[in-house]
């Protein structure tokens, strides 16, 4: 039973997967291609070319971090639906702290910015938790609505208060230059020696392992320490935990800022990492991706890598597509949708199959119940 | 106030019931899905189907049947809502399917569906117009003057050019809250979403119910959205609900689970959403009047959501005693 079950585990996602594609196939039918050929297309774009391989793991990285936050925040059963505006915020903050101050050496300068990042989404995420915890209001609205205020705040900020002056008269619409100092430094000087060179491997940042580093750390901390214990009884049962004498909101709330400041950070490998500014063009839309990773994870932050890395690869495989298939690239968006759809619905079936599995072993009569166990079925 | 022409113009109210319609339907949608027990956070991936759809079906029956459209110009406009709805039931079933059936966590299905709505209009709309963010413009309803109160000069905006729609709308509040209130279906709906259990032992058919509710949802949505293309905004672009499906929410939660309380809730937000449009001398960045009915939003969740009182067995999903 243990060895068939986890099979099972491993290939649902697998299956799940490949249920979307099937899904997004009869789109692509139906607009006259074909499907096959669009997923050779997109799987040689990718990983036959060195530019692909690099630059997937350059969108991977705020994948990891938008997965882990959204992940966070699942664990005590709260929807942070609001990383995306966390993250414009954290971006604008960081920005702020790297164009606004000069002459900081980078040992002071880089931390700075990173903590601005990351203390900007938590306030942002503070109304949203508070209303919560405190009126009971729906957070998942109410952090939408902030993702919208924080849109129109950004705009504000970027175009009529801080904009570059240098830029103006062009279309360019963005902040000043965030300081040398300020920048996160690339890993092209660690990965020359091993003879890999070009601009997307010099794209790649030290906030990748970072961010695999924080994912290693969360493990640990969920699994062994007590604040860890007290998130998983929260989660399994919060009457219990109540009135085990886990201050439930407490932990909540902590969950929601570790959440958030994590959030903050998923926009900086644009904007410290390759930019260097902040443009009103930057990168929108990684906090809903960070929810399909997390839900793809399970909500494990272990789990997150591997799952950012998919949402990354389909992400880049979206150019090729575009340019070598001629299916419009959106096809790629609709593929995440049909993927999280069907990797919720596998999950799910999966859950139900093992409750069942064990409700069966369970009546099984006594004399017979310690012989299954042994033959180790 | 110099910074509005007037807070209570007969032309900002009439703007702001016009405002308002979109806000209304899928809020109308929202209260009988959650009256039947299901959260649908899809509600604004739903409405963005039904702007694409309402567009794109008007358009359509505009290029391929022109003798039709021309000797009966509502039959485009029309066929634009019917799109939009069918439209919309396709997606409240998927939403059906995964939360009711499959029993998956509403708001994860509502948040699939709408990235799914997302990218899905963005997609279709490149593949026939090849435009990412427009489709062609459309034309509207007919409008309709309303027959005896046309004629008072002082209430004209209001009641001249008024959209069928708005009429509908109006009418199908009425027609939901006698539904809920004293008919059959809507008491039995009414039931699966405060306790299920009892349902279920008393015959009715829970599951069935909520579909039913889900679907009303999507087409109600649906038809939001094509009102908004339509009827306002005159053609599709990208972006155009702006995060009405989710404001429709927080009315839905104003309202109490009412239909009534709904319209009440809905022309709240509908007057702060003409507002924006109408301010003369801005004392704030224009950035922000555009949010002003978001942080009305959560204002009202904020003062408001102790007080209503949702349906008990809203958001959870129901397993028969034997699965």
């Amino acid at each position: 039973m243990k060895h068939r079950l986890l099979v099972l585990q491993m290939a649902t996602p697998v299956l799940a997967i490949l249920f979307g594609m099937l899904s997004a196939s009869v789109i692509i039918l139906a607009i006259g291609r074909n499907p096959l050929d669009v997923y050779a297309v997109m799987v040689r774009f990718n990983l036959t070319r060195t530019d692909s391989l690099f630059s997937i793991l350059f969108k991977t990285t705020p994948l990891i971090f938008a997965g882990l936050a959204v992940a966070l925040s699942f664990r005590v059963s709260l929807f942070n639906i609001g990383v995306e505006g966390q993250y414009y915020i954290g971006a604008f903050c960081a920005a702020l702290v790297g164009f606004s101050m000069r002459g900081l050496p980078a040992v002071l300068h880089l931390p700075l910015a990173l903590l601005a990042a990351a203390v900007g989404a938590m306030v942002w995420a503070l109304l949203p938790i508070v209303l919560k915890l405190r009126r009971g209001a729906h957070e998942v609205i109410t952090t939408i609505m902030m993702n919208y205020i924080a849109s129109a705040l950004l705009l504000y900020l970027i175009n009529d208060v801080f904009r570059d002056p240098t830029q103006i008269g062009t279309p360019r619409v963005r902040t000043p230059l965030v300081a040398a100092a300020a920048r996160v430094p690339s890993l092209g000087p660690l990965l020359a020696p091993l003879g890999l060179h070009g601009s997307d491997v010099e794209k790649l940042n030290l906030l990748l392992p970072v961010g695999i580093v924080i994912a290693v750390v969360l493990a640990y901390f969920l699994s062994r320490t007590r604040f860890g214990y007290e998130v998983r009884a929260v989660a399994f049962n919060p009457l219990a935990a109540e009135a085990a004498g886990i201050p439930n909101a407490r932990v909540q709330f902590g969950m929601f800022m570790l959440s958030a400041g994590i959030a903050g950070l998923v926009g900086l490998n644009d904007i410290l990492g390759f930019f260097g500014y902040l443009d009103i063009d930057f990168p929108k839309g990684l906090g809903f991706l960070g929810i399909s990773v997390a839900l793809l994870a399970k909500n494990n932050p272990l789990g997150v890598i591997p799952a950012a890395l998919l949402f990354g690869f389909l992400d880049r495989g979206a150019a090729g597509v575009q340019f070598f298939a001629r299916v419009p690239k959106e096809i790629i968006v609709i593929l995440q949708a049909l993927i999280i759809l069907a990797i919720v619905v596998a999950y799910e079936l999966l859950t139900r199959y093992v409750r069942i599995q064990r409700k069966r072993e369970a009546e099984l009569p006594v004399t017979a119940a310690p012989v299954a166990e042994a033959t180790g079925r | 106030m110099e910074y509005v022409t007037s807070l209570f113009s007969v032309a900002l109210l009439a703007s702001a019931i016009r405002v308002t319609m979109p806000i209304l339907l899928a809020s109308l949608g929202a209260v009988h899905a959650e009256r039947g027990g299901v959260v649908n956070i899809g509600l604004e991936g739903i409405m963005i189907m039904g702007t694409f759809f309402g567009a794109v079906g008007a358009y359509a029956f505009d290029a391929q049947f022109p003798f039709l459209a021309k000797t009966w110009p509502d039959l485009a406009p029309l066929a634009g809502v019917l799109a939009a709805i069918a439209a919309g039931l396709l997606f409240g079933l998927i939403h059906a399917l995964v939360t009711i059936t499959f029993r998956v966590d509403q708001i994860i299905s509502g948040v699939a569906l709408n990235l799914l709505a997302g990218g899905l209009a963005r997609f279709l709309n490149i593949l026939l117009f090849e435009k990412a963010t427009q489709s062609p413009g459309v034309r509207g309803f007919t409008p309709i003057d309303i027959p005896l109160l046309r004629d008072l000069p002082a209430l004209r905006p209001l009641v001249t050019g008024v959209s069928p729609i708005i009429i509908t709308g109006v009418a199908l509040v009425a027609v939901s809250q006698w539904v809920l209130r004293r008919t059959r279906f809507g008491l039995r709906l009414r039931a699966v979403g405060e306790y299920p259990l009892a349902a279920d032992t008393l015959g009715v058919n829970v599951y069935r119910l909520r579909y039913a509710g889900v679907l009303l949802s999507g087409a109600l949505a649906g038809m939001a959205g094509a009102y908004l293309a339509i009827e306002q905004a005159h053609l599709y672009f990208e972006g155009m609900t702006q995060g009405r499906g989710f404001i429709a929410l927080a009315a839905m939660i104003f309202g109490n689970w009412w239909p009534v309380g709904a319209l009440g809730a809905s022309a709240l937000f509908g007057y702060f959403d003409a507002l924006s449009l109408r301010v003369v001398r801005l004392p704030v960045p224009y950035q922000f009047i555009n949010v002003l009915p978001h942080i009305v939003t959560i204002l009202v969740l904020a003062g408001f959501v102790r007080r209503a009182r949702m349906p008990a067995a809203d958001g959870v999903p129901y397993t028969k005693e034997e699965e």
